[in-house]
């Protein structure tokens, strides 16, 4: 683990607090020189529990899959081009599974010293923040986390900022 | 993304009127679509989804619960719509018990990590059984809405 950060992380999952949380973590990487990386985790776990619990027929399991395929695919592209955009080296990575147990794995594996994470929402139900990926990811990440909370003036430091 | 990301209070209908599994999805679709002021059309291409995905299986997943969902490119955000009816309505549901709450779940063709997300989140809450019988009981939207706010 380094500081200044060598190895940053971001979960990207296509919320506007996710995205919001790459162009903090592309500011950070080109400030510290780090490497970066974008990961999505396509959530076959709430698949899963969809066929379990009846909600999901097979044939639309599937249909999801691919969808969530091609999501992956596209959030990722935004983010190497976010980091195309200000010259910072980007390594994305998508992987599948139960999205906090994942990240975990990774950030173990590739030795991060930060972890960016953004969405992680005011506590609005008990019930819900037990579940919530982001918060599991939170409490769960080997490495020291960074939440990311205001949008708008991420979007306008990331655009007043040269490449 | 979960129930209280998207949760709406006006989209929460106390009781349904309809008696029948037609009737209900007919009847959210509507309450929908006059709450958000969707025009026919789009009115018309929601309902069509919901029962083209109706065809393939019934969206009764038990224990008194619905989740008739789609997902479509006429709307531009996710949708929950929540309808507690005071008489069990057949929906052909695997454990042949009729159903009282119902879900209507709608989103657009990109979103599919969030969609997939609230499905999840609204299946792992009505797993509770006390939760259920919450629902069911409850008398207006003011309740439901501090239901899952709990």
């Amino acid at each position: 683990m380094g500081v200044p950060f060598k190895q940053i992380v971001v979960y990207i999952d296509g919320s506007e607090g996710s995205l919001s949380a790459v162009m903090y973590a592309v500011l950070l990487a080109k400030q510290n020189d780090a490497k970066l990386t974008a990961v999505y985790v396509i959530n076959t776990r709430a698949l899963s529990e969809l066929v379990r619990a009846g909600v999901f027929v097979d044939v639309e399991r599937d249909e999801y899959q691919n969808d969530l395929q091609s999501d992956a695919d596209r959030y990722l592209r935004h983010a190497q081009k976010l980091a195309q955009q200000k010259q910072v080296n980007i390594e994305t990575v998508k992987l599948e599974g139960t999205v906090h147990v994942m990240m975990t794995s990774l950030l173990k594996e590739i030795n991060a010293d930060l972890l960016v994470l953004g969405g992680v929402a005011d506590i609005r139900s008990r019930r819900e923040e037990l579940a919530s990926e982001t918060d599991r990811m939170m409490r769960t990440s080997p490495c020291p986390v960074l939440v990311v909370r205001d949008d708008e003036e991420i979007w306008e430091a990331f655009e007043s900022q040269g490449a | 993304m979960n129930i209280v990301d998207v949760i709406d209070k006006d989209l929460i209908k106390v009781p349904l009127t309809s008696t029948d599994k037609m009737g209900i999805i007919t009847e959210l679709v509507d309450f929908l679509s006059e709450a958000k002021h969707y025009s026919e059309q789009q009115r018309s291409t929601v309902l069509s989804a919901v029962l083209k995905r109706e065809g393939l299986g019934s969206t009764g997943i038990g224990k008194g619960i619905c989740i008739p969902h789609a997902k479509t490119a006429s709307i531009k955000e996710i949708r929950l719509v929540i309808g507690i009816s005071r008489t069990p309505v057949d929906f052909a549901s695997p454990d042949g018990e009729k159903s009282r709450i119902f879900f209507l779940v709608l989103a657009p063709e990109t979103e599919a990590s969030a969609h997939v997300e609230l499905l999840a989140s609204i299946a792992r809450t009505c797993s509770s059984s006390l939760f259920r019988r919450l629902l069911e009981q409850a008398q207006d939207k003011e309740e439901v809405y501090r239901l899952f706010l709990d």
